[in-house]
């Protein structure tokens, strides 16, 4: 099963395995548990409902929240609101700033994104479909960042950032959140890579490919699945990333997302209704989102952790 | 499984290229290297770079603002150990991803143990459980901060609802406050470990079933020794992932929900270095406890590694 998350999909199918691996699926019933017996099944539909109120209803009691007036949001604590402030959402956009945080956070994830995939990828192929004397050695020495846990290293970040002169800018939050996606990244393409015959390599040299050609023109097309897990997998967690940012952000209007919600949320502790709605509009684009490409949120995050 | 084929002629193709010649030997070199060095450079300005600045700094008394950086030897390490401020920092810490990291892996395969079967709304079952994977934990810790104020949180007003009326200070009683950090990683989490477990619990060949069946073995012992036995590898990846998550991903809930209190109950390592950093500004000291910290974490995180290139090697084999 873990081989199947880097395998090649053509190579998949020719041994008439399932294209990529896909947890999803309903698939056959297999497994442990195929009891069938009745008590078992109640048990698993009452601890599903249970997990379902679980992580629904703090989502709807947020949405409810954010609906509420200040009166009604202390009496009326569980249900939806008997009367909806709509304003409540455009003022927590206004007094949050969120228009322009949704920005930033966008810019940072964008422009790291178009960082570390080409360099991930490149890396990668350098790695697993180049033979030169010392790879394996580089290899590993990039390998070495997946051990480096960042928080550890995030005061001497700053430090580094003052000397190049890109702290508290948008550029530096970029450059090191690309640096700090290096390594994972890096093994992640190696393994896609890993899983494509040399022969193609190979074979584009003998018509005459150059070595660069081979890699964009042959082989890069064959790694999207790898180069889709990369994307989901360091896309959310530099959307989501709160800390580098909060010590390497100062300036209000640089803010991301989560770094602009915290100050939001400190500074307005009072109006909660407002709050909330703030809260609402940043889950909300996420959960849409999430919705929508389920499938590969869920893939690519899972073979992201699996690692090829 | 797939490289079977592609390990042999992946060791034919490097004898085929290394037999080219001189020429095409320093091509591939400058290639290869070329190709890598993007990746490099930022990787070692940006992560290595900064990891020797501050094992350097380490060894110095400064405030992180002026240029005067006085030699202090090993004694920011020695302070560090003394100071009980982090040695109860170190202890939240591992209570904390030891906890979390028991907490999601048996939630994690209990459910997905549970789901192993075709069920009618498995499919949103999961979406829903897969939910709060997508958020980050500013989101999860506020949402959850909210859930645990005793004047319109859901935690107080649903203890009311079953007769308790004396609630505990979720967040303010320091002997409950670090647990109710915890809840919510396990929260966000779980979902994320019972897809893995899914998906080996998928893979688990039937047959293996089929004969324990004619055997007449019961859900116990199948349990014990054909799953377990079966999806190891995946229990070993999914504990070593939450367990080095859990040591150093911890500042945000803890600084979003608690900030480190009450009377530092839920002041783990990291948030003690960054006040430590900017509260006080001893860069130096706070460096010092960033290397004891990254030393206890390496070890787990090279144990996770070693498990990674490990099994890259078993599949090739």
């Amino acid at each position: 099963m873990l081989d199947q998350v880097a395998e090649h999909p053509a190579a998949a199918r020719q041994r008439g395995m399932p294209g990529r691996w896909a947890p999803w699926r309903p698939g056959r019933p297999a497994g442990s548990g195929r009891s069938g017996s009745r008590p078992f099944t109640l048990a698993a539909y009452a601890v599903m409902a249970i997990v379902v109120v679980a992580t629904i209803y703090p989502m709807l009691w947020m949405l409810f929240g954010a609906l509420k007036s200040q009166g009604e949001f202390f009496t009326n604590i569980w249900g939806w609101p008997h009367v909806f402030s709509w304003a409540n959402f455009s003022q927590a956009w206004g007094q949050a700033g969120l228009g322009r945080k949704f920005l930033n956070s966008t810019v940072v994830t964008g422009g790291t994104l178009l960082l570390v995939i080409p360099f991930c990828s490149m890396a990668g192929y350098s790695f697993a479909k180049v033979w030169y004397p010392g790879q394996r050695w580089l290899y590993y020495f990039v390998l070495l960042g997946i051990m480096i846990p960042f928080g550890v290293t995030a005061i001497p970040t700053l430090t580094v950032t003052l000397q190049f002169h890109v702290f508290d800018t948008l550029q530096g939050l970029i450059l090191v959140y690309a640096a700090q996606n290096i390594s994972f990244g890096t093994f992640l393409m190696y393994a896609f890579f890993n899983s494509i015959p040399d022969e193609l390599v190979e074979a584009a040299y003998a018509d005459g490919c150059s070595r660069f050609g081979a890699f964009r023109k042959i082989v890069i097309p064959l790694a999207r699945p790898g180069l889709a897990t990369l994307l989901i997998f360091a896309g959310t967690g530099i959307w989501n990333e709160y800390f580098m940012a909060s010590v390497l952000i100062h300036q209000n209007n640089l803010e991301t997302l989560p770094l602009g919600l915290v100050v939001f949320t400190t500074q307005h502790a009072t109006d909660y209704p407002e709050l909330f709605a703030a809260l609402t509009i940043v889950t909300a684009p996420m959960v849409v989102v999430y919705l929508v490409a389920q499938r590969q949120f869920i893939s690519g995050l899972t073979a992201g952790a699996l690692k090829g | 499984m797939a490289a079977v084929t592609g390990d042999a002629s992946l060791r034919a193709a490097g004898a085929r290229t290394r037999a080219r010649g001189t020429k095409q030997r320093r091509q591939a070199w400058l290639f290869g290297v070329a190709m890598a060095s993007p990746a490099l450079l930022i990787y070692l300005i940006f992560v290595i770079y900064p990891l020797i600045r501050g094992a350097i700094v380490s060894l110095y008394q400064w405030d992180g603002l002026t240029p005067t950086m006085t030699w202090n030897g090993l004694r920011n390490y020695t302070n560090a150990l003394d100071d009980p401020v982090f040695r109860l920092a170190l202890r939240n810490t591992f209570q904390y991803a030891i906890g979390v990291t028991i907490a999601k892996n048996v939630l994690g395969l209990g459910l997905a143990l549970l789901l192993n079967k075709s069920l009618r709304l498995r499919a949103f079952f999961r979406t829903a459980a897969f939910l709060p994977v997508m958020f980050s934990f500013v989101v999860c810790g506020v949402l959850w901060s909210w859930i645990f104020n005793p004047l319109f949180g859901l935690a107080d007003h649903g203890l009311a609802l079953i007769g308790i009326h004396s609630p505990p200070g979720w967040l303010s009683d320091p002997t409950i406050a670090l647990w109710s950090v915890m809840w919510v990683d396990v929260w966000k989490w779980t979902g994320f470990h019972m897809v893995l477990f899914l998906a080996a619990l998928q893979a688990v060949p039937q047959d293996l079933y089929d004969a324990a069946a004619i055997d007449g073995a019961r859900w116990w012992p199948r349990l014990w020794r054909i799953t377990i036995p079966e999806i190891r590898p995946v229990i070993a990846l999914s504990v070593l992932l939450s367990l080095t998550g859990a040591f150093v991903a911890n500042y945000d809930v803890v600084f979003v929900m608690t900030g480190g209190g009450p009377l530092n109950a839920t002041q783990v390592a990291l948030t003690y270095i960054v006040q430590t950093t900017f509260t006080s500004d001893q860069v130096g000291y706070a460096n010092a406890m960033s290397m004891i910290l990254l030393v206890l974490v390496a070890i787990v995180g090279a144990v996770q590694l070693r498990f990674m290139l490990g099994r890259r090697e078993r599949a090739r084999a």
